[in-house]
């Protein structure tokens, strides 16, 4: 068996891949950033994509700050993540928005809840993008002031900060 | 006689070499496509092994997949049938390599391999023991020094 020869046409493969990579990858408009955000301790993890819906300035980082806004009961908590989660405990007076079910909910969201309400959009996490795509929907219908509470609601759980089911 | 018998057995040799040849190379032709399709959700799974450094998570979601594609189509035409096979070898090493150390250390994960998320609730052993069968076929390809089938190189 020659190595040699297989070394060499391994070598080509791999170069057409990565030409072939990069180049789709900088032409796509599904394509991503060279690095990602990927730490946690800076705000929801992303990959970065060309029109990516996490957007830092969003963001309220500390659980505190979410809470602060809580206790000032001027904004509306929503809720993110699926229905059965939602049903299993939520921030208290949340309301139940599963980005999957955007198009059956946004009509009713938006006769109950005008656009200049302080929107505090949460799912599970900073591992978890839905909160994002929710407040970029949102954002995009009107909503002038739509943030997300990167912690989620694990973290404001686990606070004993108030829930319900 | 012998040459009979000897001449029955290389051609089974042969198709054997091409069922295994094209099965590999489907597959990972086949698990190129969500990947390519959605980058993002991809470099998702990679950051979800807890395995690599934060700078390397892109890279990895954008060149791996173009790695299988090409590799995979090679095998399937018989282009550089060596060559590809080895790289889907070092592929499927680094894939159960990483599969072990998340089933040891007991961590869950998407592991992205052949469709996003949807592979969630498979045990990791199962994915394991996949990728060995893989492997062993795909080993069987590269170590193969007979005349192989259907190829448009040797």
């Amino acid at each position: 068996m020659n190595s040699q020869k297989t070394i060499k046409e391994a070598v080509v493969i791999l170069a057409l891949a990565l030409i072939t990579a990069f180049s789709i990858n900088f032409i796509s408009p599904r394509g991503i950033a060279l690095v990602g955000q990927w730490d946690t301790s800076q705000g929801v993890v992303s990959a970065r994509t060309k029109n990516d819906v996490v957007h830092e300035e969003r963001e309220i980082n500390d659980i505190m700050d979410a809470k602060a806004v809580f206790d000032e009961h001027t904004a509306v908590f929503v809720d993110a993540r699926r229905r059965e989660e939602f049903e299993e405990g939520h921030v208290k007076g949340a309301v139940p928005f599963p980005v999957k079910e955007y198009e059956n909910i946004i009509e009713s969201f938006i006769e109950s809840n005008p656009f200049d309400v302080p929107l505090v959009i949460y799912c599970s996490g900073r591992e978890c993008e839905d909160s994002h795509v929710l407040a970029s929907y949102l954002s995009d219908e009107g909503y002038l002031n739509a943030r997300v509470m990167v912690d989620g609601f694990p973290l404001w759980q686990s606070k004993g900060f108030p829930v319900e089911k | 006689m012998i040459r009979e018998s000897y001449t029955r057995v290389s051609g089974t040799k042969e198709w054997i070499e091409l069922i295994l040849r094209w099965l590999v190379g489907c597959v990972f032709i086949y698990a190129s496509f969500h990947k390519i399709s959605d980058p993002a959700l991809f470099a998702k799974s990679v950051y979800s092994y807890a395995l690599f450094p934060s700078g390397l998570i892109n890279l990895i979601a954008i060149v791996i997949p173009y790695i299988e594609l090409l590799s995979g189509l090679f095998l399937v035409f018989g282009v550089y049938p060596r060559g590809a096979s080895s790289i889907i070898n070092g592929l499927l090493v680094l894939f159960i390599v990483c599969l072990s150390i998340n089933l040891i250390r007991g961590h869950q994960f998407d592991c992205g391999c052949l469709s996003a998320g949807e592979e969630m609730d498979k045990p990791t052993r199962w994915l394991l023991i996949r990728d060995i069968l893989y492997l062993m076929a795909c080993a069987y390809v590269f170590f193969y020094k007979g005349r192989r089938r259907l190829s448009l190189m040797q």
